[in-house]
C-alpha cells in the first residue's frame, strides 16, 4: 500500500470531495481517499500492483473532475 | 394549552417573516450546496445523453428544475428538533443559559462574516474563501455516500436547519425567555416546539417560492443566491455592530454624517430633559434621538403598545442594560449621570432597531 496526493480540479462546492472519494467504490484497489475541497487535493492509498496513477485519474474524470500528480 | 396556543399564533403571525430575516442565510447556504449538487448530477447526465444520442440511442429528457422542497423541509424539521430540545434546556436550566448582548453581538458579527466569505467563495474571488465552506466529518460524508447513493446531501440542510438554535431572531429569543419562565423541561419543550411549528408553514413557503424562482434562472441563481448571503451577511455584521453601539454601523455613521438639526427632526426637538419617554413599536424606536441633561441621572420610560417585534428585548450595551419589555406597559431604566457630548446608543437584541441618546447642558 502507498499514499499519493494528487492535485484535483473542479471542485467548487463541500460535497465535491464526497462525489471524488467515491472512486473508492470504483476501484478495487484503493483502500482510502480523502479529498479536500479547501485544499483542491486528494490523498489516495491504495494498491499499486492492482491500481495505477492512470486508472485513479481516470476514475476521477469519470466523476467529472480533473486530477493531476502532486 | 392557551399558552402554547398563543406561542403557535405568535409563530404563524410574526416568527416566520423574522426567523427567515435573520436565519435565511443558513438556507441559503444549504440550498446553495444541494443546488451545485444537483448541478454537477444535471452536467453528467447532460454528458451521458449526448453520448448515447452519438451511439444512436433515443436521447432522454434532462432533469431541469431543481428540488428544494427536500432540503427546505429537512432544514426545518432539524430545526424544530433543535429548538425543542434548546426549550426542554430552558425549561429545565433557566436563565442561565440566556445569551448576553456581547455574546450575541459577537456571533451576529461571525455568522455575518461567515456568509461574506461563502458570497466570495461562490464568486471564485480567491482559493482562500474555500475556507468558509462547511466540510461535514469524512465518517459522515462516507456513511451518506454509501448510505444513500441515490438521494442527495441531507446533511448540510439538516446540520444547518440545527444551528439556527444559535441565532434565534428577536421574536425567537422573547420565545425562549417564556420558556425559561415556565420552569418545566417538557412545558418548555412543549411551548419552543408550538413556536417554531408556527413559523414553519411562512418560513417553507416564502423560502421556497424565492427559491424557485431564482432557480427557473438557472446559471443565474448562484449568483442570486451569492448576492443574497453577500446582503444578508453585511446585514447580520452591521446589526452586530450596532448591538455593541459601534461608531461603524451604517446607522450611527449616517446619523453622524447627517446629523438633523431640531427643525428637521421635530420628534426629536424636546428640550434635553432628566426624564425621558420612548415609545418601542412594531417599527422601531420613536424618537431615534433623544436629548438627555448631562451630569445627572437620567430616567428613561420606554413605553410599549401591542407590539411584538424584536423593539421588545431592549438594550444599551454601554451600561450593561437589557431588558425583555412587555407587549404594553412602561418600563422606567435608570441611566447614571453622562458627561456632556456624550452618545449612548441603544437598540434591539438583535441589532435591526436603533437610537441614542445625546446628552447636553
Amino acid at each position: 500500500m502507498i499514499k499519493k496526493t494528487f492535485r484535483v480540479e473542479g471542485m467548487h462546492c463541500s460535497n465535491c470531495p464526497m462525489e471524488v472519494e467515491g472512486i473508492e467504490d470504483d476501484l478495487p484497489g484503493i483502500k482510502q481517499v480523502s479529498a479536500s475541497y479547501q485544499k483542491g487535493q486528494m490523498v489516495v492509498e491504495f494498491d499499486e500492483s492492482r491500481v495505477t496513477d492512470a486508472q485513479i485519474i481516470a476514475a476521477v474524470e469519470k466523476r467529472g473532475y480533473q486530477a493531476f500528480p502532486a | 394549552m392557551n399558552q402554547l396556543l398563543v406561542a403557535f399564533i405568535t409563530g404563524v403571525t410574526t416568527g416566520g417573516l423574522s426567523c427567515l430575516a435573520v436565519q435565511g442565510g443558513l438556507l441559503a447556504s444549504s440550498l446553495e450546496n444541494q443546488l451545485e449538487q444537483q448541478l454537477d448530477q444535471q452536467i453528467e447526465q447532460e454528458i451521458a445523453a449526448r453520448r448515447a444520442h452519438r451511439s444512436g440511442k433515443k436521447r432522454e429528457r434532462i432533469l431541469a428544475r431543481p428540488r428544494l422542497a427536500m432540503p427546505i423541509l429537512l432544514f426545518l424539521v432539524a430545526k424544530l428538533a433543535a429548538y425543542t430540545l434548546l426549550g426542554l434546556l430552558l425549561g429545565a436550566l433557566g436563565s442561565v443559559l440566556q445569551l448576553n448582548a456581547t455574546t450575541r453581538a459577537i456571533l451576529l458579527i461571525a455568522i455575518g462574516i461567515f456568509m461574506v466569505g461563502n458570497a466570495l467563495r461562490m464568486f471564485n474571488v480567491h482559493p482562500i474563501f474555500r475556507y468558509f465552506s462547511i466540510e461535514p466529518p469524512k465518517f459522515i460524508t462516507r456513511y451518506i455516500r454509501r448510505k444513500a447513493k441515490n438521494g442527495g446531501n441531507s446533511f448540510a440542510p439538516l446540520f444547518l436547519g440545527a444551528l439556527t438554535v444559535f441565532i434565534p431572531c428577536g421574536v425567537t429569543q422573547a420565545m425562549m425567555a417564556v420558556a425559561v419562565g415556565t420552569g418545566s423541561p417538557l412545558l418548555g419543550a412543549a411551548l419552543m416546539f408550538a413556536f417554531i411549528l408556527g413559523t414553519s408553514p411562512v418560513f417553507f413557503v416564502v423560502a421556497y417560492l424565492t427559491m424557485q424562482l431564482g432557480a427557473r434562472l438557472e446559471k443565474w441563481f448562484m449568483r442570486f443566491v451569492a448576492i443574497v448571503l453577500l446582503i444578508l451577511g453585511l446585514v447580520s455584521v452591521n446589526n452586530g455592530l450596532s448591538l455593541v453601539g459601534s461608531p461603524l454601523s451604517v446607522q450611527n455613521l449616517t446619523s453622524a454624517l447627517f446629523q438633523p438639526g431640531p427643525a428637521s427632526n421635530p420628534v426629536a426637538s424636546a428640550p434635553p430633559s432628566n426624564t425621558l419617554s420612548l415609545s418601542a413599536s412594531n417599527s422601531g424606536y420613536s424618537p431615534r434621538r433623544l436629548y438627555a441633561l448631562a451630569g445627572q441621572p437620567i430616567l428613561l420610560n420606554i413605553v410599549t403598545e401591542n407590539t411584538y417585534s424584536c423593539a421588545r428585548d431592549f438594550v444599551i450595551q454601554a451600561i450593561g442594560v437589557e431588558k425583555l419589555l412587555p407587549q404594553t406597559g412602561t418600563v422606567p431604566v435608570n441611566i447614571p449621570a453622562q458627561v456632556a457630548g456624550t452618545i449612548m446608543r441603544f437598540s434591539c437584541s438583535m441589532g435591526m432597531y436603533t437610537g441614542e441618546i445625546v446628552f447636553t447642558q
